[in-house]
C-alpha cells in the first residue's frame, strides 16, 4: 500500500518540478530552451532557486516534524520557540547599524544562535514549561522587532519587512550547504528515528522503553534549532511549512519516523518550491511574499485532507 | 527459552528491596519497604488515591530515586543499569499515550516490540485482548477500554522478566478485565514477577501471591495475600466498613455503597 502512494508521489514531485522550472514571466520547456537567454535564465536563476526553495522547505517541515515530537504538541512548529524572532532581531539590527544587506545574513545567524542558547536555559524544565518559555521568549523578540521597526528610517523599513517575509531570490548561505544541511539533517534525523518514534509514547513510555530521555530532549532541540536557523539565516521567515508538512506526511505514510521524516523533507520541499514559483509567476514581473503562497497553498490541501480522513 | 522461563530454572529473586523510602517534595510516600520477589509472584499494590502507588512503580524501575534502599534488579542495583539495559529487564503499563499524532494499533505495538519482531507472541497478544479488527485503527478512534487492551497487549510483547502494570483493569469491561487477570496467572506460572496496581480489592485478592498496602502518609505494607487482605487492615487503608463473607472457603470483603442517611427518604 505504501509502495503505490510512494510511486504516486514520485510521479507527483517529478511533474511539479517541470512545472515549478518552467513556470514564471514566460513559460520555459525545462528540456528545449528556445534560446541562449532562456537557457541563461533556467540554469541560472531558477534552477538555483528551485534548490534553495527545496532546501529549505525541506529543512523546516523537518526540524516542525521534530518541534511537534519533542513538545508533544500537534501545533508546534520551527518559529515556536522564538528562534525565527530572534534571528529576525539580529539580522534587522545590524542592518540599522551597518546598513548591509550582507550583514543582515550574519546578523540573521548570530540572533538564532542567542535565541536558541536562551531556550536552551530551560531545556530542563521539561516540556510544558520549555514550550510557555519559548512562545513568551517569542513574543519578547517580537516587541524587540517593532521597536526596531519604530526606530528605524523609513526607507529602511521595506527592506526589514522583505527580509521576514522570507525571499528565496538569493541566499548568502551558498546553495551547495544548503543541500549539505539537509541531507546531514534527514541522515541524523534517521539515526534517531527508533527513539523518536518512542517519544511518539510520551516520555515515559519512551524512558521505559529504553529511550534517554533528557539527552535525546537536548538533541533534538539544538538539532531542530540550528537547522531552522539555518533556513532563517538563507530566506527569512517562511510561516507553515513547518507546521503543515507534517502532518500531511503523517496522515498520508503514517507516523514512524523512517517513512515520515524523509517524506516531510521532500514535501517540504516540494511545497516551498511550488510556493515559490507561483510567488513569481502570479503577478510577474512582480512578486508576492513566499510566506503568503505556502499559506494559501497548505491551508487548503491541509483541511481537505483532514475532512478526508474522519 | 524465554528469558523468564531461564528465571524460574536459577530461582534467584527478579527484584528486592530493603528498606525502600521515597519522599516526593516535602511529602514522605513510603518508608522502609521489604519486598522480595522471586520468579512466578504476583505482586498486588493497594491503597488510596495518591498514595504513591504509580511512584513506587516508577521507583522500581529508578525513574524516580528512592531517598534511601535501593531496589536490586536480578542482582545488581536497578540504578546502575543504563535505560536501555532496564528496558530489556522490565516492561511497563501505565497511562495511555497521546492520540495527536495519529500512531494506528499495529504501529503502537510495533514500537513496544522495539524491532525484536517475534510473530509469534505479536499474534499471541492480539488474540488474547482481543484487539485483532482494531489493527488499522488510529488509536484516536478508539474507546478508553480498546486503548487499554492496546497497552496490555504491548506489554506482552515484552519478553521481559518483571512486568509492571498501573491500574491495568481500571477502563476494561467484566469480560476483559477476567481475561487479563487469568493472563497474569498464566505469565506468573511461566517464571516472571509481575507487580500490579490494583483498585479492586476482589481482583487483588485473587490474582495475588504478596500484597503491597501503601496508605500515603509513609506507612507501607508487605506480606503474604492471606496475611494482608484482611477486613480491619483495608478497613483501615481505604476507611470504609466492609462485610466479610466467605464463598468457597475464601474471605471476599464487600464495601457498602449505600447511603444509609438517604435510605429513609427512599
Amino acid at each position: 500500500m505504501n509502495s503505490g502512494k510512494i510511486f504516486g508521489s514520485i510521479v507527483l514531485s517529478l511533474i511539479l518540478v517541470y512545472v515549478v522550472l518552467g513556470a514564471g514571466e514566460a513559460w520555459i520547456n525545462p528540456f528545449s530552451p528556445a534560446s541562449a537567454m532562456e537557457q541563461t535564465i533556467l540554469w541560472e536563476l531558477r534552477i538555483p532557486r528551485l534548490l534553495i526553495a527545496f532546501a529549505v522547505g525541506g529543512m523546516l517541515a523537518m526540524a516542525g516534524s521534530w518541534f511537534q515530537v519533542l513538545l508533544g504538541n500537534p501545533l508546534a512548529e520551527p518559529y515556536v520557540l522564538g528562534v525565527a524572532g530572534s534571528s529576525a532581531t539580529g539580522a534587522i539590527l545590524l542592518m540599522t547599524i551597518a546598513g548591509s544587506v550582507w550583514l543582515m545574513s550574519a546578523g540573521a545567524f548570530a540572533g538564532a544562535m542567542v535565541g536558541i542558547a536562551t531556550v536552551m536555559a530551560f531545556a530542563y524544565l521539561g516540556t510544558g514549561r520549555l514550550l510557555l518559555a519559548g512562545v513568551v521568549l517569542a513574543a519578547f523578540w517580537g516587541a524587540f522587532i517593532t521597536l526596531l521597526l519604530a526606530l528605524m528610517p523609513e526607507h529602511d523599513i521595506s527592506l526589514a519587512f522583505a527580509w521576514m517575509m522570507g525571499d528565496l531570490s538569493s541566499s548568502d548561505i551558498p546553495t551547495a550547504i544548503l543541500l549539505l544541511v539537509w541531507v546531514i539533517a534527514l541522515l541524523y534525523g534517521l539515526s534517531l528515528s527508533r527513539s523518536l518514534d518512542a517519544l511518539l509514547l510520551g516520555e515515559r513510555h519512551a524512558t521505559m522503553l529504553g529511550v534517554d530521555v533528557p539527552k535525546l530532549r537536548r538533541t533534538l532541540l539544538i538539532l531542530a534549532s540550528f537547522v531552522t536557523a539555518i533556513a532563517v539565516t538563507a530566506a527569512g521567515t517562511i510561516g507553515f511549512v513547518g507546521l503543515v508538512i507534517p502532518h500531511l506526511m503523517r496522515l498520508l505514510f503514517g507516523s514512524l519516523h523512517r517513512i515520515a521524516l524523509p517524506a516531510s523533507a521532500f514535501g517540504g520541499g516540494l511545497l516551498l518550491m511550488l510556493a515559490d514559483a507561483a510567488s513569481r509567476s502570479v503577478i510577474a514581473p512582480a512578486e508576492l511574499p513566499v510566506g503568503v503562497l505556502t499559506a494559501m497553498i497548505g491551508v487548503p490541501l491541509f483541511l481537505w485532507l483532514l475532512l478526508k480522513r474522519t | 527459552m524465554a528469558v523468564a522461563e531461564e528465571n524460574m530454572m536459577v530461582k534467584v529473586p527478579v527484584f528486592e528491596t530493603k528498606n525502600f523510602s521515597l519522599v516526593r517534595g516535602d511529602r514522605e510516600l513510603f518508608r522502609g519497604l521489604d519486598i522480595e520477589a522471586s520468579p512466578g509472584t504476583v505482586v498486588a499494590v493497594i491503597g488510596p488515591n495518591g498514595a504513591g502507588k504509580s511512584s513506587l512503580l516508577m521507583a522500581l524501575t529508578a525513574v524516580l530515586a528512592p531517598t534511601s534502599g535501593e531496589c536490586v534488579i536480578q542482582g545488581r542495583a536497578a540504578g546502575s543499569y543504563s535505560r536501555a539495559e532496564l528496558a530489556t529487564l522490565i516492561a511497563w503499563q501505565g497511562e495511555l499515550p497521546p492520540t495527536e499524532f495519529g500512531l494506528t494499533v499495529e504501529h503502537r505495538l510495533k514500537l513496544a516490540a522495539m524491532g525484536s519482531g517475534d510473530s509469534g507472541l505479536m499474534h499471541h497478544a492480539v488474540k488474547e485482548m482481543g484487539i485483532g479488527v482494531l489493527l488499522s485503527r488510529n488509536l484516536a478512534e478508539l474507546s478508553s477500554g480498546e486503548r487499554q487492551r492496546v497497552e496490555i497487549a504491548s506489554v506482552m510483547l515484552r519478553d521481559c522478566s518483571l512486568w509492571l502494570f498501573d491500574e491495568p483493569t481500571s477502563h476494561l469491561d467484566l469480560q476483559h478485565q477476567v481475561t487479563c487477570l487469568n493472563m497474569f496467572r498464566r505469565e506468573a506460572r511461566k517464571g516472571r514477577v509481575i507487580v500490579t496496581v490494583l483498585h479492586d480489592i476482589q481482583q487483588a485478592a485473587s490474582v495475588a501471591d504478596k500484597v503491597v498496602l501503601i496508605d500515603g502518609r509513609g506507612g507501607i505494607e508487605c506480606g503474604d495475600v492471606r496475611a494482608m487482605m484482611v477486613a480491619d487492615k483495608l478497613e483501615s487503608l481505604f476507611r470504609v466498613k466492609l462485610t466479610t463473607i466467605s464463598l468457597d472457603g475464601c474471605e471476599v470483603h464487600l464495601p457498602d455503597y449505600r447511603d444509609h442517611k438517604d435510605m429513609g427518604e427512599r
